[in-house]
């Protein structure tokens, strides 16, 4: 018998097919019709191929991959609500699905009633839910709206008595898909801060999403799913960093085919002396830009990790002449840590109207020292690497010396630091 | 690229009744938990309430004993033709609600069915216990008639859970088959009322088992086990005598076959509701 918690399943396939839309008679009927007259119908399309992985009690598994990639179809197989093709799936111990906003709520239920009928889902008796119920709706914070009908809650209210209602009921698994991108951030980090309490009593944790930070603050594994199957499993740092560099490669740098009045035709990033690009040393961005006529502009040049927010931010005005204009930008000592980084630009007449969209138009690699690594449970918004050195006394003089902190002046013009929330 | 599992791999589900059962056992606090939330929020909706559950058998009682009685001359004996077809309608109106709420009780609980895992079973179950509380609710009013007649039910009645027993096994069949098919071919909700409708006149609620003749009967039992179930209330409880056993029997076996088949039925279809919904 396994631990409860305990997840395992090996060689798991899942297929669609494609063409059933709808579930009618009369489709059937068709599709039948089209069989006889010409051959097997349209072949079958795999969701799941060959998936496997182990989870003991207690870990945390993060799951990412584009849309489409099968994530969803893969915890629908673990909760049992789907059945796979092929493969062998265990779950030991109580299930806790949060798929979707408000997936087993009733509109013409009072929040108290929903709150007993998820608990019974779950396979709770009444007792065990009233003993939870208070936590319930403290943390979902509908204290005064329990006994109206949850049709007349707000999006927000639901998605918080649905969270809380799963999170609270003590699954020995739990699975989030991608809930909290619709709550405020507040509600987010309560969410965050719950499942890592629940991970904490032991719950296994196994959480959707597209916002890596949150993904790599909260689990210590990560799965990448692509097109059905496995890419990466490991490290979520390392799982994240794979899947970050592939995503980004192929946002292949768009703005460049721009077909505005503004076009970016060259973007160049090197390090000093047009080298690889090191930490604390010169960088040189040199972007060329064509106009069919001359503009005032407002030009942005952003450093990022992939997504549109920026690391660093640089920005200017600029009036470029009708045909090519050259712009360089030097940052003296470039504070990143080692990494692949990405380079965006963006141009804007004085008003803030666009003309040339924010997008990526360059990628480089940083060699440097790395980051040291965050304690669980905590999100960096952006790797920002300081100069510093320690010094820890010994234990009859109990004082840790601050640090001799060099905090990487940047001299360059007008440099900012972008808070990253991916 | 792989192009499919090697055949080995294939998922295999283990076809286990007894686990099937415990597993059902171990839910009934949800059955009951649905069947509530479907009564409460039905009658949250409805002004009437428990009324409209009445409403249904009355009226057809009232509409039979005022047309049908007078057309069709129905021969009823000692026994008013209100209270013998008040006795047919109980049953059939518990068959007829039990399969259009159960029928459809998978489909209007996609939702649910889609995101979390429970015994897929509980859904047509919990819609029966709403069409059995429907049902108490009607035989109220049998009481009623029983008064205002001034009959009094016969001691035979101590066989109605037999026939009751009956009743259910196939019911509860034709109600779990009707809700797995129709997630697959959801247009077929359409056809269960009028399905139903020609049902009603089937089965013998307006008029006697013995309007069909002798030698064609035990046909019509195997058929329509709801025919002999019905003779055998109307016996038992109006005219004191025993259920006619051997038409009971084939209707019994009859029943059993479709429960049977009809669960077995619904646990194959089961695998695929996710897929297809």
């Amino acid at each position: 018998m396994l631990r409860d918690g305990t997840v395992s399943a090996a060689h798991l396939w899942k297929r669609f097919r494609p063409d059933r839309g709808r579930t009618l008679l009369r489709d059937e009927v068709q599709r039948l019709g089209r069989r006889s007259r010409r051959g097997p119908a349209q072949p079958w399309a795999w969701a799941l191929r060959d998936v496997g992985f182990e989870l003991a009690p207690g870990e945390s598994l993060g799951l990412v991959g584009a849309n489409g990639s099968g994530k969803s179809t893969l915890l629908k197989i673990l909760c049992r609500v789907m059945y796979p093709y092929a493969g062998r799936v265990e779950v030991a111990g109580r299930v806790g699905a949060l798929i979707e906003v408000a997936s087993g709520l009733h509109p013409d239920l009072s929040g108290r009633e929903n709150a007993y009928l998820y608990g019974s889902l779950l396979g709770l008796g009444r007792r065990e839910v009233a003993a939870r119920f208070d936590e319930i709706i403290a943390f979902a914070e509908v204290d005064d709206a329990v006994d109206r009908q949850v049709k007349f809650y707000s999006s927000g209210m639901k998605m918080r008595l649905g969270f809380a209602v799963a999170a609270f009921l003590e699954p020995d698994l739990l699975l989030v898909d991608e809930v909290l991108a619709v709550g405020d951030a507040s509600f987010q980090n309560r969410c965050l801060g719950r499942m890592r309490e629940v991970l904490a009593q032991g719950t296994t944790l196994i959480y959707v999403s597209h916002d890596l930070p949150t993904v790599e603050a909260t689990c210590a594994r990560g799965l990448w799913l692509e097109r059905g199957e496995v890419r990466s499993d490991g490290p979520v740092r390392e799982v994240l960093g794979e899947y970050r560099r592939a995503v980004e490669s192929e946002a292949e740098l768009i703005a460049r085919r721009g077909d505005g009045p503004l076009r970016v035709t060259r973007a160049a990033v090197t390090g000093d002396e047009g080298g690889v690009a090191r930490t604390l040393e010169p960088l040189d961005v040199v972007l060329v830009i064509e106009a069919e006529q001359g503009w005032n502009t407002r030009l942005y040049l952003g450093v990022t990790e992939g997504p549109a927010s920026p690391v660093l931010l640089f920005a200017r005005d600029v009036f470029l002449d009708a045909g090519t204009t050259d712009v360089g930008l030097r940052v003296d000592a470039l504070p990143l840590p080692r990494g692949r980084y990405f380079l965006w630009a963006g141009a804007f007449t004085r008003r803030d109207q666009e003309l040339v969209p924010w997008a990526p138009v360059a990628r480089f690699d940083v060699v440097g020292p790395d980051l040291a690594p965050t304690p669980r449970g905590v999100a960096r918004l952006a790797p920002v690497h300081a100069d510093a050195a320690w010094s820890v006394r010994g234990a009859d003089r109990p004082h840790l010396a601050p640090a001799a902190a060099d905090p990487a002046p940047t001299r360059a013009d007008r440099v900012e630091f972008g808070g990253s929330s991916a | 690229m792989l192009d499919g599992p090697p055949p080995e791999l294939r998922f295999r589900r283990r076809f286990h009744l007894g686990a099937f059962l415990r597993e059902l056992w171990a839910a009934r606090e949800l059955v009951r938990t649905l069947g509530e939330r479907d009564l409460r929020a039905r009658y949250k909706q409805a002004a009437l309430g428990f009324s409209w559950a009445v409403l249904t058998p009355l009226v057809y009682m009232v509409v039979f004993t005022v047309f049908f009685q007078r057309v069709a001359d129905v021969e009823t004996g000692d026994v008013p033709y209100a209270l013998f077809a008040y006795l047919g309608l109980l049953p059939w109106t518990l068959f007829s609600s039990c399969v259009s709420l159960g029928g459809l009780s998978l489909v209007s609980n996609l939702s649910l069915l889609n995101k979390v895992y429970c015994p897929r079973e509980v859904f047509p179950l919990a819609s029966a216990g709403v069409a059995v509380t429907d049902t108490v609710a009607a035989s109220l009013v049998l009481g009623i008639l029983f008064a205002v007649h001034t009959y009094a039910p016969r001691a035979t009645v101590v066989w109605v859970p037999v026939l009751l027993a009956v009743q259910l096994a196939f019911t509860l069949g034709v109600t779990l088959a009707v809700s797995a098919v129709v997630v697959y071919l959801r247009d077929l909700r359409h056809l269960i009322p009028i399905i139903l409708q020609v049902g009603l006149f089937a089965t013998p609620v307006a008029y006697g088992i013995d309007a069909v003749p002798g030698s064609a009967r035990w046909v019509y039992a195997l058929a329509n086990p709801l025919a002999p179930v019905i003779d055998g209330y109307r016996r038992t409880v109006l005219y004191g005598t025993a259920p006619d056993w051997s038409l009971l029997g084939l209707g019994a076996c009859s029943a059993a076959v479709v429960l049977v088949s009809g669960y077995s039925l619904f646990k194959r279809l089961e695998t695929g509701f996710a897929d297809v919904a």
